[in-house]
């Protein structure tokens, strides 16, 4: 193709004795968007890194406007036009915004030092060509997630980009924020940059890729375009038909477990009130920042309850750590698994039973040795953990998989009340499946649900009543059933 | 080594209870698991420095005979008697991510409190009370404004040191403090069938801390607060207590090892501990113990102080001068640091 900008021909990389990409064929037009989706360890990332110039292939080329280009490492992709948005930002959090942009490239004078006026202009000049009101002298560290995100791509349109790789851009934005990212790209497109979009979310690969391949195994699985339906990608990644992403819903809770009674925490949240009953998943829907999370850090007793109280089968409790709330039974899988759920150089087994040791030891604390092997064991098995041998180093495991070790921390804990926030982030759709189904059945055995997430066709498809957030309340409880993404889009942010 | 021995920190500093058999993913599959269970405990941190100790061993017992005397040993073991606490203690701050620079100087301090009190007419037990009662509360300031106000340990204590050493200077105006009664002596220089009072306590102690910090649920948790200490919070586990807790051990050990010092000696001196924090650092990291928190054991630091021992008495046997001792220690804690950076960027990389 004459127009590809960027195209990767036979490209096959191996780890050792592991075929990572065989014969991997794709290219990108100019002023296109090309998404690459596939599951977990589909080889999206070793093939970005091919292309960003971080790993040489085994075979196969890579041309840039035709021709043939072979980098020895990522600078001189940079220096061909090729800039990658990773998931895990490279920003400095000390620095601001256009020190970030301009990295080790400030404009200085002859003697090397730092014309500031200019550093300033040039980011505000590439800010407000993006359409993006950023305050050059803010420091990075202070902005929010979609913000950070506007000053990677800020950085690699200064490097001069023709070729834009985004890796999960989205996995931590709010919609708005996601949005104004596409209409973003879309002007892109229009400057005839070509853009590599990777992404596990496949409402929004729809909805603005130009073309999809999938990859599977390594392989090019097939390749569609933006009017191909989600069932026909997500059987295309997995190579079979996943019927029923979400599990029925319990058509009869029990009695009423769990309650907040206008709980509230100055700056954060304010007069929420709920209730959660027996075999009940309850959503929690709104935009990042509504306040979702710290309620729940409120109730399971890590950030203080400043006003109203929760009850526990009709009593009113008092929970001042996390410690307490979990010996009343209630659970709280955290969203960031890397820093705040997982001890990652610890084996799996650690892990799996970090929150449920106190119920693994003797009465004077000594810890059983064979119940916890057991308990561990036991997990690892019901939520198919792999590998599965639970003395591996948890941060050895994919992200799926320690997803599902963070679940099984708080599957053995056995509460009554779980807390789930944003549970399925960044895995892939297999392990997704799994996960719903886990706390499905859960809530089938009794438990209460509630179920944080923003990503909407999973609160819709799970739960069986939703709460919407928007700026520290609780604005409305709808019926799972019969609400709509845009119902709960009117109410989360109106 | 592979990258998934169990050699590897993250595995070795894996306590017993959890894990007995510390199988590699390769021992799992091999037919024979005992094997993969012995070839598990030879590749432990604990079993190279063993392997290095006898090493050390072999080498001095043949360059100076004399390092096989009985008085020798003996006096390998005494003086290993004050390093030892200081440096389980350590231990302990270091798996909860820590670090006490405190250490020495508080043994200092202790050792000066301790004296004054006896030279005071105070009763033994008493004024041994009181020497603890001064380490404790070091190690409570430590842990107070570690644990409570979230200042970085490595300044926290910085300060205490300063403070701990120069009020023992003050207390003492430099001066040796001696005369102390005979029944305070005995504690340093009583025996037990031959083997030294200290001693006996020392080892008593150490296998109480070990088997305490790999099966006892309260002090296990430090693993899980050391290496990620929000997440243990989460997890409900009460990490400021523990970390308060591991600053009052670790100054309530170097109390313990100001008395042995003081009574040994009989007299106390403001510089008593001199440089014993960075002993205590460079074992406990030769152990097993890593700056990142939440690895290390009290038998690698014991281990780790064995060798520290035998290669400054090497120094001494080779009629090499004293003051080398520092150059010495130095030296190998670079070097066990060094490996631990070393470790942990293998571990990074893969």
């Amino acid at each position: 193709m004459t127009d590809s900008i960027l195209s990767v021909e036979r490209v096959s990389k191996s780890f050792g004795r592991h075929k990572v990409l065989d014969e991997v064929t794709f290219a990108v037009r100019a002023g296109s968007i090309h998404a690459l989706v596939g599951e977990n360890g589909a080889g999206k990332s070793t093939l970005m890194n091919i292309i960003g110039g971080a790993l040489p292939p085994d075979a196969g080329t890579v041309s840039i406007e035709g021709r043939p280009v072979s980098f020895a490492d990522p600078s001189e992709a940079i220096e061909a036009g090729i800039s990658t948005v990773h998931q895990e930002f490279s920003l400095f959090p000390n620095r601001s915004v256009a020190q970030n942009i301009f990295g080790h490239r400030e404009p200085a004078d002859r003697f090397g030092f730092i014309r500031w006026r200019a550093l300033r202009e040039r980011a505000h000049e590439i800010l407000s060509d993006m359409g993006v009101d950023l305050d050059p002298d803010a420091l990075v560290g202070h902005l929010s997630v979609g913000a950070r995100q506007l000053v990677e791509i800020a950085k690699a349109l200064s490097l001069r980009a023709r070729i834009l790789i985004l890796d999960e851009p989205t996995s931590a934005l709010s919609d708005r924020e996601a949005q104004r990212l596409f209409s973003l790209l879309g002007d892109l497109k229009s400057r005839g940059v070509g853009i590599v979009y990777i992404s596990h979310r496949l409402g929004e690969v729809l909805q603005i890729a130009d073309e999809i391949s999938v990859l599977r195994d390594g392989r090019l699985a097939g390749r569609t375009t933006a009017d191909a339906s989600p069932a026909d990608l997500v059987s295309l990644m997995v190579g079979r038909h996943i019927e029923d992403i979400t599990p029925p819903r319990q058509t009869s809770p029990g009695r009423e477990i769990f309650a907040a009674e206008r709980v509230g925490r100055a700056g954060a949240f304010s007069d929420v009130s709920f209730r959660v009953r027996e075999r009940e998943i309850l959503g929690f829907a709104g935009l990042v920042g509504s306040g979702r999370s710290e309620v729940a850090r409120a109730i399971f007793g890590a950030d203080g309850l400043e006003a109203g109280r929760v009850c526990l089968d009709g009593h009113a409790l008092k929970i001042a750590s996390p410690r307490q709330a979990i010996s009343h039974g209630i659970g709280y899988l955290t969203e960031d698994r890397k820093t705040l759920g997982l001890f990652l150089p610890m084996p799996v087994r650690d892990n799996i039973v970090a929150a449920s040791l106190w119920k693994l030891v003797s009465r004077m604390g000594w810890l059983r040795p064979r119940a916890i092997r057991a308990q561990s064991a036991a997990y690892v098995q019901r939520l198919d953990i792999r590998p599965a041998d639970d003395q591996v180093e948890t941060l050895n495991l994919s992200g799926g998989n320690q997803q599902k070790v963070l679940l099984a921390k708080w599957l053995s804990v056995e509460p009554r009340v779980l807390i789930v926030d944003e549970p399925t982030r960044g895995v892939d759709v297999a392990a997704k499946a799994g996960i719903h189904r886990h706390l499905r059945a859960l809530a089938d055995q009794g438990a209460a649900v509630i179920l944080i997430s923003s990503d909407l066709p999973e609160v819709l498809g799970l739960s069986d009543r939703i709460a919407v957030f928007r700026q520290g309340r609780l604005v409305t409880i709808l019926d799972a059933t019969t609400a709509t993404q845009e119902d709960v889009m009117r109410y989360a942010s109106a | 080594m592979s990258s998934q021995v169990p050699g590897d920190p993250a595995t070795a500093r894996v306590p017993a209870p959890i894990s007995p058999a510390a199988t590699t993913p390769v021992g799992r599959l091999a037919p024979f698991a005992a094997v993969g269970r012995w070839r598990a405990l030879l590749r432990t941190r604990e079993a190279a420095l063993v392997l290095l100790i006898l090493v050390v061993t072999s080498a001095l017992a043949l360059a100076e005979p004399r390092f096989l005397n009985a008085s020798n040993l003996l006096s390998i073991g005494t003086g290993m008697v004050y390093e030892l606490p200081v440096a389980a203690g350590m231990t302990l701050v270091l798996i909860l991510g820590g670090i006490d620079l405190s250490v020495g100087a508080i043994l200092g301090l202790t050792g000066v409190v301790t004296a004054m009190a006896l030279r005071s007419g105070m009763a033994v037990p008493l004024a041994v009370l009181v020497g603890f009662a001064t380490a404790g509360s070091a190690g409570a300031l430590n842990g107070l404004l570690v644990a409570r106000f979230g200042i970085a340990p490595f300044l926290v204590t910085l300060g205490t040191m300063s403070i701990a050493r120069g009020g023992a200077t003050v207390l003492t105006s430099g001066y040796f403090l001696s005369g102390l009664p005979a029944s305070y002596i005995a504690i340093g220089r009583g025996q037990l069938l031959g083997i030294p009072y200290p001693i006996l306590v020392v080892v008593g102690l150490l296998l109480v801390c070990d088997v305490l910090l790999k099966r006892w649920k309260p002090l296990h948790d430090a693993f899980y607060a050391g290496h990620n200490p929000a997440a243990a919070y989460l997890s409900g586990i009460n990490v400021s207590r523990l970390v308060f807790g591991g600053y009052v051990a670790s100054a309530l050990f170097a109390g313990l090892a100001a008395v042995f010092m003081t009574s040994r000696l009989a007299m106390g001196y403001a510089r008593f501990g001199d440089m014993a924090e960075l002993r205590a650092i460079a074992a406990a990291v030769l152990g097993g113990a890593s700056f990142s928190g939440g690895t290390g054991s009290i038998l690698g630091s014991t281990l780790g102080v064995l060798l520290l021992a035998l290669i400054l008495n090497g120094f001494v046997l080779l009629r090499l001068s004293v003051y080398w001792q520092g150059v010495v220690s130095g030296l190998m804690l670079i070097v066990a640091v060094a490996v631990d950076a070393w470790r942990r960027r293998r571990n990074e990389a893969r």
